[in-house]
């Protein structure tokens, strides 16, 4: 890219590539701003166009460093081309401390507001000899190029050192999700960096984990099942028994149902007179409400928890398949290659967990129509299907069931329907996402 | 001005005041330029030779890396009249990292908290290692007379700033009163 601007711009090529940088390797925008305002844009480096190669210089006796004080013409100094100049000791203490700051190439002259760009070649000359900051500023300067594209990030295995390039563009996020696989073979959501969340887009996925991580429900459960005392304040949930409540904190007596104090009720024990009013009226209505929105979401989240808990064991499931595979292996007779049939099998398992896992995340902010219909059902023929799957895999090869071509041949086929139906639904989905044929709560 | 806040200087600034030889240089280790030390007694020598207006710096005690500096509030300014104590301490890395300064008087000021920390730029990212105490505390002061409420530590002082100037100045000038004059 260097190569192809720097003849293009008329500029030297490190302050075309340092340009390229504080444009975040935006070529359209650099040009086009370069070719409306050179001076402007050349001042964001502080650059001229041919900055002059830095020399470390020495023998002149006016030179005071304004960091240290040391002075005299036995100095060495250096200078960009702005003109300030600073003794080489300083200048080396200077650029390696910004280097362990996990800078590169957005450090600076030292002098006081001078936007001078320290490039790349003066900051090599400069920490010449000290290999440790050397390294570290090439590693940086790595980092810094993979940090500033929008194209790239780094995979989040740890120990993994591979940098991921994603081509969709960020405004595309909402309709699909850009998964990708890093060569360590993690597979990850390039938009969130969490494990591959596919078919429910990032944002839904933000929302969820939001509401599974904050307590928001347990103060749901709370607002539904319990009331405060109106004296102390305590949370009081009425497990059982009449209306008449005596609160074991603060010993108030009053009505559950309209709340008032007991002793208004006169004679008419156990029978609220005033269990009609609005006031009442409108507190049952909000409490029955909120019930009704934890019920909801506890139906998604079983289901969503439910199908976690069995990706893990399909994990636990492979190790066991593994045992097996060289049992049946060696009880029949088989080649290796004839009983990867099995271990296929569990893969499917697994994308197929992880996909209805996340459709339900999908399910619950989906909004009820015709078209939820539809999807539910779809999920719930993927579902079926991956239970029946999940069940024949898990079951060992018995005496008295069938026998091993019998079993192969009903794994074999299950699976490649199941795969079938797996890459059906979520080639749907991607579809009614793009076409927007859902319409997703708002929050 | 109120130079009486200063405390007394040590051995080596009273000795440099004293004796106004151009060249003066404190001893430092051979080949160590730019030691952290030396750097910080010719700013002491240089802030007590040629103070910036309205403020005064030196060391606490012995301990050469903590400060304790005065600033007499601008007359231009609600601050006017007050003296305003700081902190000064300089990390070990100084001049490559900047020093830390907090006001130990309170005040009432959008880019200064209650616990005296300072906003402003050339303390952080903007900090540049041939910036000196002088040239900072000479920024602090033009702090007080300008406050920057686009950029606030305080968000109800700026915002009070930015409305109704007046009630804004008069509450500063009485916390000057009260607490920044002796």
């Amino acid at each position: 890219m260097v190569g192809r601007l720097e003849p293009l711009l008329a500029l030297s090529a490190e302050t075309t590539m340092l340009l390229l940088r504080c444009y975040l390797w935006k070529e359209e925008s650099l040009l086009e701003d370069f070719l409306t305002d050179q001076d402007g844009t050349l001042a964001k480096v502080g650059l001229p166009e041919h900055p002059p190669s830095p020399r470390i210089e020495t023998g002149d006796d006016t030179f005071v460093c304004e960091i240290c004080y040391c002075d005299g013409s036995d100095e060495q100094f250096l200078a960009l081309w702005c003109g300030h100049r600073f003794c080489s000791d300083c200048y080396r203490t200077y650029v390696r401390s910004k280097v362990l700051e996990s800078e590169s190439w957005r450090i600076r002259c030292p002098a006081p507001k001078c936007k001078t760009l320290v490039g790349l070649e003066p900051a090599r000359l400069v920490l010449a000899g000290d290999t440790a900051a050397l390294e570290r500023y090439e590693e940086n300067l790595t980092r810094s190029f993979v940090n500033d594209l929008s194209t790239f990030a780094w995979c989040p295995a740890p120990n993994c050192e591979y940098a991921v390039e994603c081509q969709v563009p960020r405004s595309a996020w909402t309709t699909m999700v850009p998964a990708v696989r890093c060569r360590c073979g993690k597979a990850f959501c390039f938009g969130c960096k969490l494990d591959d969340h596919s078919p429910a887009p990032c944002y839904l996925v933000e929302r969820w984990m939001q509401k599974c991580r904050n307590d928001s429900e347990t103060s749901n459960w709370i607002k539904a099942n319990t009331k405060e005392c109106i004296k102390c304040k305590s949370t009081i949930e009425k497990n059982g028994g009449c209306n008449h409540m005596t609160c074991r904190e603060c010993r108030h007596e009053f009505c559950w149902v309209c709340m008032g104090p007991w002793s208004e009720h006169g004679q008419s024990y156990y029978n609220c007179n005033r269990f009609d009013d609005d006031a009442s009226k409108n507190a049952r209505d909000s409490v029955s409400k909120s019930r009704a929105m934890l019920e909801r979401y506890l139906h998604y989240f079983t289901r969503y928890n439910n199908h976690e808990q069995s990706a893990r064991l399909a994990r636990k499931l492979l190790a066991a398949t593994e045992k097996n595979m060289e049992q049946i292996q060696r009880e029949h007779t088989l080649s290796w290659i004839e009983v990867q049939f099995l271990s296929e099998a569990i893969d499917v398992l697994s994308m197929c967990r992880s996909t209805l896992k996340w459709s339900y995340v999908l399910g619950y902010y989906m909004l009820s129509d015709n078209q939820k219909t539809i999807f539910e059902d779809n999920q719930s023929d993927l579902e079926m299907a991956t239970e029946t799957l999940n069940e024949l895999v898990e079951n060992p090869i018995s005496k008295d069931g069938p026998s091993i071509e019998e079993f192969k041949r009903l794994v074999i086929d299950k699976t490649t329907y199941v795969r079938t139906r797996w890459e059906t639904i979520l080639a749907d989905i991607v579809v009614g996402l793009q076409e927007n044929r859902w319409q997703f709560e708002t929050e | 001005m109120l130079r009486c806040a200063a405390q007394p200087l040590p051995a080596v600034a009273r000795e440099c005041a004293t004796d106004h030889a151009p060249r003066w240089r404190p001893a430092r280790a051979p080949g160590v330029c730019g030691s952290t030390q030396f750097r910080i007694q010719k700013e002491l020598a240089e802030i007590s030779l040629d103070p910036p207006s309205n403020c005064s710096a030196g060391p606490k005690g012995d301990n050469l890396y903590d400060w304790v500096s005065t600033i007499v509030g601008p007359s231009d300014s609600p601050y006017g009249g007050g003296v305003f104590f700081l902190d000064i301490h300089f990390p070990q890395e100084y001049p490559f990292k900047p020093p830390k300064i907090i006001f130990r008087t309170r005040i009432y000021h959008c880019n200064i908290n209650s616990q005296g920390q300072i906003c402003l730029d050339i303390l952080k990212d903007n900090w540049s290692p041939a910036l000196t105490i002088s040239k900072v505390l000479l920024s602090i002061c033009s702090l007080l007379t300008d406050p920057n409420p686009h950029d606030p530590l305080v968000h109800s002082i700026a915002n009070q700033l930015m409305n109704d100037r007046k009630e804004h100045d008069n509450t500063a000038k009485e916390w000057t009163k009260r607490y920044a004059c002796c």
